[in-house]
């Protein structure tokens, strides 16, 4: 659905990053009415969300969106100045984001996506990204014997970040000659509850220094600050097994759960905050 | 180029660059995945690169933007020796034309001296050869910067092929510059990991690369305009 007054967000992120369950439990929230952002009418379809939501209600993780799923939802919400605007919110299988960077091709569909949305949201599961030790970092007395060990070649979990944030400018029509002010970007470090204690009081930014440096200094050396941000998100704020039911949960209901790690590392149980941040920074 | 620091310590950081991108992100990656720890295996030489029957090298992209928020576009030839060798002997050599055409389109140019090769049982051959390439570079620089980059800076090599490299390297460019690199831990290896250390000399060099000016010239603006000036030429 398209509406020239809205603004359109893109979710980006490769399978396993928590899409779904941040979909659903922002729906949850906006529906609450008291976050940054609430819905000021009826959405218009809420069906991408529907499993999610009922997994979520009874205290389990919702299932795993499949591949060729791409649908989108939309919302009318406003801010808390009432301002009104319309989020154009989509689901889909994380693989058409893997599948885009193997076969190097973007479908007409997702070029389409590209190039209207304000504002870019990359999920990234920090915890599930490996930075492995390398020559520098861990330097050997000797490279020892010169035998090559066969091993597999695969492109470090950064790489491919940076390589997709690439392809997705390219598409876009987006240079690096200046600095990008659109689309602007939002990092989203989810699942932030697995970070255990090395979440505690700590900023994103620099989590996302230590983990990813290398995607940290390219989106640092390319986004205009204040068209960047880097924000950590635990949108169930624990892990929900999609078998065992977690008491509490049905108890408590999921929108007591969740939480957002700001900018300054302060934890905020409103999970709207990185939508009206990204929206209110798209100007 | 830009690592990571296991001890948490962040990214080693060139003077006033920061990494901007690259167009040849899978290039860097192949070479990169050999000098990783991964699954307990630990680094090792990455794959020679093969002399093939290219007459250009592969190139490999790195876009750095600096202070000011201009961008730098780095292009690294990964090039097999072999074209070198051919290239020192024979300018018009058939198996040199990929360093013919390096020779005549690269803006600086790094004289690496390999010191394992020059302390090995070949060190003769090696030497000689580092001397022929010396020349030949010297005749064929123009007004373009050169540097001799002394690799393996932990090695100990005579002080006499070191002498004899060096003056041999001078006579045929004057105004050379001398870096000396190296990824070992060597002698005081133990102190420079704790320290995080980015190997000796590397962020220098690059530095000094990216301080590199040739002479400006006027080039015609492209004729679309483009917010890419690296892809402007050449579009149709």
């Amino acid at each position: 659905m398209k509406n020239p007054q809205g603004k359109t967000l893109l979710i980006l992120g490769e399978s396993g990053t928590g899409k779904t369950h941040y979909g659903a439990q922002l729906l949850l929230r906006l529906n609450q009415q008291d976050g940054a952002l609430r819905m000021r009418d009826a959405a218009s379809n809420l069906s991408a969300f529907e499993s999610a939501l009922q997994q979520l209600y009874e205290g389990r993780a919702a299932g795993h969106t499949a591949t060729a799923d791409y649908l989108e939802s939309f919302w009318p919400v406003e801010d808390r100045s009432r301002r009104p605007m319309d989020l154009i919110w989509p689901d889909y299988g994380g693989e058409q984001i893997r599948r885009m960077l193997e076969q190097r091709r973007v479908s007409v569909a997702w070029r389409d996506r590209l190039t209207r949305g304000d504002g870019w949201i990359l999920l990234v599961r920090v915890q599930h990204t490996n930075l492995s030790d390398d020559l520098f970092s861990r330097p050997l007395a000797d490279l020892g014997s010169k035998s090559r060990v066969e091993r597999g070649y695969r492109m470090s979990d950064q790489s491919r970040l940076i390589e997709l944030l690439q392809m997705l400018l390219h598409i876009r029509g987006v240079g690096t000659l200046s600095r990008i002010s659109s689309p602007a970007l939002t990092v989203l470090l989810s699942c932030w509850d697995e970070l255990g204690e090395a979440g505690e009081d700590v900023r994103p930014a620099a989590v996302m220094t230590e983990r990813l440096p290398l995607l940290a200094d390219f989106v640092g050396a390319n986004w205009h600050a204040d068209r960047l941000s880097v924000l950590g998100l635990s949108s169930l704020g624990r892990s929900l097994s999609d078998r065992e039911q977690d008491e509490e949960y049905v108890s408590r209901g999921p929108e007591r759960f969740g939480y957002i790690v700001r900018a300054d590392g302060s934890r905020d149980p409103d999970l709207t905050v990185p939508i009206a941040e990204l929206a209110a920074r798209t100007g | 180029m830009p690592g990571s620091c296991s001890s948490g310590e962040g990214t080693y950081r060139l003077k006033a660059h920061r990494f901007a991108g690259s167009y040849t992100i899978g290039g860097w990656e192949t070479i990169a995945h050999s000098l990783r720890w991964e699954g307990g295996v630990g680094p090792t030489f990455p794959p020679h690169t093969s002399s093939g029957g290219g007459r250009r090298p592969g190139l490999l992209h790195l876009g750095l933007r600096d202070a000011d928020d201009r961008v730098a576009d780095l292009l690294i030839a990964d090039a097999p020796g072999e074209w070198f060798t051919q290239w020192a002997i024979d300018r018009e050599a058939a198996g040199g034309a990929g360093a013919r055409w390096l020779g005549d389109h690269a803006d600086v140019f790094l004289l690496v001296a390999d010191r394992e090769s020059l302390a090995g049982p070949q060190r003769g051959t090696a030497r000689g050869q580092l001397q022929l390439l010396a020349r030949r570079l010297g005749g064929e620089r123009r007004d373009r910067l050169i540097a001799l980059v002394w690799s393996k800076s932990d090695v100990e090599v005579p002080t006499e092929t070191q002498d004899a490299v060096r003056e041999a390297a001078r006579r045929a460019m004057p105004g050379l510059v001398e870096f000396s690199v190296s990824v070992h831990a060597g002698a005081e290896g133990a102190a420079r990991a704790k320290a995080c250390d980015p190997g000796l000399g590397f962020v220098e060099l690059l530095d000094w690369v990216l301080a590199a000016r040739r002479p400006v010239r006027d080039l015609r603006g492209p004729a679309r305009p483009t917010s890419d000036p690296f892809l402007a030429y050449g579009r149709r």
